[in-house]
């Protein structure tokens, strides 16, 4: 693997809209998740795994299929 | 089994997962339907996970696989009654360029979902854009010029493609 990532946000070249309609897309988009990100999680959520861990599967998971390595 | 260390991270990206799942079908009902799916197709496929690589990544992965094999029909039917959580939030900005997240999101519905994911991953959830090519199955190329059309048409959809960046005069100044 490479080793370098580069976490740039700096301003995309892309053929694009203008800059500040560009930026309010940015800034409506991080919003748009923020806000789901910080909703209250589901309690069947946590009750799920934590059914998994003990053991007995809700319900069957199909374990067959497409996985690529 | 899985690890306890496992579980703690699944703990840990549920919030992440169930925000893509959202922002990708449309519909709050059917992504928790999803990350349900996702989750136990996690646990069971945990050997599958390289320790060291990105978790999140790796569930986005597994979430998006369920949600085109399976849910995609199903969210054209859904997304009208029952959508995004109805927000009245303004999207801070400076007082020309705010946007309702709600006209926002609206708009993000009608994006065709290749592009509406590729905004979501890079724009939103913190992903490379090499985490969301291998995610999308696609070069870093195709994952760009998405990106690009992505954009584009929400600054259409949203009317933002004048000069000041801000949504269309009409809407602002209708009372003259």
């Amino acid at each position: 693997m490479n080793g370098t990532r580069k976490n740039a946000n700096a301003a995309p070249d892309l053929a694009a809209p203008d800059p500040k309609a560009l930026e309010a897309i940015g800034r409506a988009l991080e919003a748009h998740y923020a806000d789901l990100v910080q909703a209250p999680l589901p309690e069947k959520f946590v009750e799920l795994l934590a059914r998994l861990e003990a053991g007995d599967r809700a319900s069957e998971p199909q374990g067959s299929g497409d996985a690529n390595g | 089994m899985p690890t306890a260390s496992f579980k703690d991270g699944l703990l840990g990206e549920i919030k992440n997962l169930r925000a893509f799942a959202i922002s990708l079908s449309g519909s709050v009902s059917l992504a928790d339907d999803l990350v349900q799916e996702a989750l136990l197709r996690a646990w069971s496929n945990s050997e599958k996970f390289q320790p060291g690589t990105s978790l999140r990544a790796w569930l986005f992965t597994i979430l998006r696989n369920i949600y085109y094999s399976n849910y995609r029909k199903r969210a054209r039917e859904v997304q009208d009654s029952d959508g995004f959580y109805a927000r009245r939030l303004t999207v801070p900005g400076d007082q020309e360029s705010h946007l309702d997240l709600e006209d926002f999101r609206r708009a993000l519905t009608r994006l065709p979902a290749e592009q509406r994911e590729v905004l979501t991953l890079i724009g939103a959830s913190g992903l490379s854009y090499e985490e969301a090519a291998v995610i999308c199955e696609v070069g870093i190329g195709t994952i760009k010029s998405r990106l690009s059309r992505a954009r584009s048409k929400l600054a259409e959809l949203l009317a933002l493609d004048n000069a000041s960046g801000a949504p269309a005069e009409r809407k602002v100044r209708r009372a003259g």
